[in-house]
C-alpha cells in the first residue's frame, strides 16, 4: 500500500511542498505510523506533546520523514488529559522513539504503554507536576523557590512581576 | 544483567571530565571491556520549550542560539524558519543570501571544534592548538563585525529576515578568512588525518552499521559515515540551498575516523557553498519592514535545518497571540548522545571512550535544552 | 579578619601569585571563550594559567555560565575537593542573576549563595581579554595584601 493510500481516509493537508498533516484518531494512530513505517517512512524526527488546556486534551504530535519519499509527514492524534496514555511506537521506531517518549513522560507525564524505560532523564530530585504542562505555572513556581522576600536584592522580582 | 551488575566495576565518565564537559555515562566495565553503558544527562537543562512560551517572537529569536553555544546560527536560523514559514513571509533574496553565508560558516567553526575535541581525545596537543587557532578566524573576522558579537550572534538571524546589512568590506573579510581556514584543513590533513597514531586511534572504533543508524535515529554527519546519503540541504532544502552546487560526502565504514573524515570534507563543501553565495549575492534590502511586535498567526510550522551536528528542528504551534502556544525543539545530540552512544560502547574498550564521545560531533547543550 | 588570620590568608595566596592553575569545570557557554583562552590564539600559559583535571591540583574553579540544580550540587563537591587556597571565578551573566533565565525552575539564580566567589566576569559570554583582566586583578590583589602584611 502507498503512504498516499494510507492517510487518504484521514483528510491529509499540504502545507507546502514536502509537508503534509494528517489528523487520525487516537485507537488507528499506532497501526497507520506502523503501515508509514513500512510505506519507507523511516526517520522518526520528532515526537512532541501539545497541552491543549481549554479543551483538555493532550495532542500528541509524531513527524515522520522518509529517506526515499522526501516528505515530513506529521501525525496528530488527541488523547484525554485526565487519562494520558497511548500506545508506545517504540516496537516500530525502536530507540530512537525511546528516548523522545522517555522525555515526554518526564514532561508532560504522558503514559507510553509498551515503552521500556520511562525513567527520569533530565530533572534530578523533581518533586512537582510534569513542568511543562500548561496549568503549571512556571514563573509563580521559581518566585517561590528561589527568589525570597526578606532579600534587599529579591525585592524588585516580588513588587513587579510578569505573568 | 541485574544481578550480577555488582559483579562488574562501576566506572562513572563525566560530567568533570577533560573529555565530556556537562555530560555523564555510567559505565559498567569487565576489565577493559564494556559490558552496559548509561547515559545520564540533565546538567544544562534549563528548559527552553517553555521559557518560549514566555516570551514574544523577538525575544525567543535571541533565546534561539542560547540553545547550543558551539553553533548558535544555525538554532538562530531554525527558529527564524519557523517564524518565517507560520507566518508565510516571503523573505528578501539578500537576507537568504547572508543566512547561508552565516550558517555554513558557523557549520564550519563548529567543525573545528569537534577536530580540537578529536585531538584531545587521542592525546594530540597539536591539533587542539590548530583547530582552535583557525577558528579564532571565523570568529574575529566574521561574526564580530557581522553579528557584533564573537560567539552569541543575539538573534542576529531573525523572522523576516536578519537584523542588519553587512558590512562594506564583508567580501573581502569572507575571503581572506576562507583562505585562512583552507590553510588550517590542509593543516590538519596532513597532521592529523594522516597521522598513524590518530589513524590507529580510531579506524575501526565504534561502528555504527547504516540499519542502526537509521533505527537509532542519527542524522547528519554521523549518518552519511554510516553509508547513506542525506542531508536536510539536499533533501528539504530551506534559503537557496537547491540553487547552489555542492556534494554530498559519504563514506561506507561508519567508523569513528570516517566521522571525522566526513567533518573535514564539510568544511571544504562549505567553503565551496559560501564562494558561490558570495559570486551571486544580489543588492536589495536586508530584512522585510520590521515590525514591534509579531502577532503569529494561528497554526503550526516545523522547520528543519541541517546544522553542524544533524537535524535540527523547530515545531511552532500557535494560537494566535504574541507569544508561541508550544516549541518543540529537536536536537540532534539527544539522539546521539542517548541511543546511539549506549549502543557504540557496548563491547568497546575503556580508552576508546573520549574517542567514540568525540566522533559523534555531540553538544549536550542541545540535547538537554 | 583578625591580623594572624590575615597573614595566614596572605601567605597561603602567596602561593597562588606564582601561577594559577585551573580545574576544567568547564560546564556551559563560557567553555567556548575559554578555548581560545586555552589555546594558541590567546595562550594563558604564558601567564603561568594551567588547565588541571583533577579539584586537588587547582587552585581556582572558573564557572563559566549558568548552573543547573543537577550541576550545582557537583560544584559544590568539587569545590570541597579543591585544597585551601583557593579562588572561584564565576563567568558570565547568568551567575550573578541568573541572566537570560531569571525564570527557567532548573538554573540556579546568583552563585554566591552555594559557594564563595570572588569574582564575577560580567559578558554574555565574556570576551577572553576580559577573562585575563579578572586574572591580573586577581593577582594583584593578592599582592597588595602581601605587601601590606609584610610592612606591617
Amino acid at each position: 500500500m502507498s503512504w498516499e493510500e494510507i492517510i487518504s481516509e484521514y483528510k491529509p493537508v499540504k502545507q507546502r511542498p514536502r509537508r503534509i498533516w494528517v489528523n487520525v484518531p487516537k485507537e488507528e494512530v499506532y497501526d497507520v505510523i506502523r503501515k508509514l513505517r513500512e510505506a519507507g517512512f523511516e526517520h522518526l524526527s520528532a515526537i512532541s506533546v501539545t497541552d491543549w488546556l481549554n479543551e483538555g486534551v493532550f495532542e500528541v504530535t509524531y513527524h515522520l520523514w522518509s529517506y526515499s519519499i522526501k516528505t515530513l509527514l506529521t501525525v496528530k492524534t488527541k488523547i484525554p488529559r485526565d487519562d494520558p496514555v497511548i500506545k508506545s511506537v517504540v516496537p516500530i521506531y525502536g530507540m530512537s522513539a525511546w528516548i523522545h517518549e522517555r522525555e515526554l513522560h518526564e514532561m508532560f507525564g504522558v503514559v507510553f504503554e509498551g515503552n521500556p524505560d520511562l525513567s527520569p532523564l533530565f530533572l534530578e530530585d523533581w518533586d512537582g507536576p510534569p513542568p511543562f504542562r500548561k496549568d503549571f505555572n512556571w514563573r509563580d513556581y521559581v518566585r517561590e523557590k528561589f527568589y525570597s522576600k526578606e532579600r534587599e536584592r529579591d525585592k524588585a522580582y516580588w513588587e513587579v512581576w510578569l505573568k | 544483567m541485574t544481578e550480577n551488575e555488582l559483579w562488574f566495576y562501576g566506572l562513572p565518565f563525566g560530567p568533570a571530565h577533560s573529555g565530556s564537559g556537562n555530560f555523564r555515562v555510567q559505565l559498567w566495565v569487565d576489565g577493559e571491556k564494556i559490558v552496559k553503558a548509561r547515559s545520564d544527562p540533565g546538567y544544562l537543562h534549563r528548559g527552553f520549550e517553555k521559557l518560549m512560551e514566555y516570551r514574544m517572537v523577538w525575544q525567543d529569536a535571541v533565546l534561539a542560539d542560547r540553545i547550543c553555544v558551539l553553533e548558535p546560527l544555525n538554532w538562530n536560523l531554525a527558529f527564524a524558519e519557523a517564524v518565517d514559514e507560520l507566518m508565510g513571509w516571503e523573505i528578501p533574496e539578500r537576507a537568504k543570501y547572508i543566512r547561508v553565508i552565516l550558517s555554513e560558516f558557523t557549520r564550519i567553526q563548529s567543525h573545528l571544534i569537534w577536530f580540537a575535541g578529536a585531538s584531545i581525545a587521542t592525546g594530540f596537543q597539536t591539533g587542539f592548538m590548530l583547530s582552535i587557532g583557525y577558528r579564532d578566524y571565523i570568529l574575529e573576522n566574521i561574526f564580530e563585525p557581522v553579528t557584533g558579537a564573537r560567539v552569541y550572534p543575539t538573534g542576529y538571524i531573525r523572522p523576516g529576515g536578519v537584523r542588519w546589512d553587512v558590512p562594506k568590506d564583508f567580501r573581502e573579510k569572507c575571503e581572506f578568512t576562507l583562505k585562512k581556514v583552507e590553510e588550517g584543513v590542509n593543516d590538519l590533513e596532513r597532521l592529523l588525518f594522516s597521522n598513524s597514531v590518530f589513524k590507529r586511534r580510531t579506524q575501526g572504533v565504534g561502528v555504527l552499521s547504516k540499519e542502526d543508524a537509521v533505527r537509532l535515529g542519527a542524522t547528519g554527519p554521523i549518518i552519511r559515515a554510516s553509508g547513506l546519503e542525506t542531508d536536510v540541504r539536499r533533501d528539504d532544502p530551506y534559503e537557496i540551498y537547491d540553487e547552489l552546487e555542492f556534494e554530498i560526502p559519504v563514506r561506507d565504514e561508519g567508523d569513528a575516523y570516517s566521522r571525522f573524515w566526513i567533518g573535514k570534507e564539510e568544511i571544504y563543501q562549505s567553503i565551496k557553498i559560501i564562494r558561490q553565495a558570495l559570486d551571486r549575492m544580489p543588492e536589495g534590502p536586508h530584512t522585510l519592514r520590521p515590525v514591534a511586535f509579531i502577532k503569529l498567526k494561528k497554526g503550526e510550522a516545523y522547520s528543519r535545518v541541517e546544522a553542524a551536528r544533524g537535524e535540527a528542528g523547530i515545531y511552532i504551534v500557535s494560537t494566535g497571540d504574541y507569544k508561541p502556544y508550544r516549541v518543540k525543539i529537536r536536537g540532534p545530540s539527544l539522539l546521539h548522545l542517548i541511543p546511539v552512544l549506549e549502543h557504540l560502547l557496548i563491547g568497546s574498550e575503556v580508552a576508546d571512550v573520549p574517542v567514540i564521545y568525540w566522533s559523534l560531533n555531540t553538544c549536550p547543550a542541545d540535547m538537554d535544552r | 579578619m583578625v591580623e594572624t588570620e590575615k597573614k595566614v590568608m596572605a601567605r597561603k595566596l602567596g602561593r597562588l601569585v606564582r601561577a594559577v592553575w585551573i580545574f576544567n569545570w568547564f560546564n556551559s557557554c563560557g567553555c567556548t571563550e575559554l578555548l581560545p583562552v586555552v589555546s594558541s590564539r590567546y595562550d594563558m600559559e604564558r601567564f603561568g594559567l594551567i588547565i588541571v583535571d583533577n579539584p586537588k591540583h587547582a587552585d581556582c574553579l572558573i564557572i563559566t555560565g549558568y548552573q543547573t540544580i543537577k550541576s550545582i550540587k557537583r560544584v559544590v563537591r568539587i569545590y570541597n575537593q579543591m585544597p585551601d587556597p583557593k579562588v572561584v571565578m564565576a563567568l558570565g551573566s547568568c551567575p550573578i542573576t541568573g541572566g537570560m533565565y531569571w525564570d527557567s525552575y532548573n538554573t540556579i539564580k546568583r552563585l554566591s549563595d552555594y559557594i564563595p566567589v570572588h569574582m564575577y566576569v560580567p559578558g554574555c559570554p565574556p570576551r577572553p581579554e576580559a577573562v585575563f583582566q579578572a586574572v591580573g586583578l586577581l593577582v594583584e590583589h593578592v599582592r597588595k595584601l602581601k605587601e601590606e602584611v609584610s610592612r606591617k
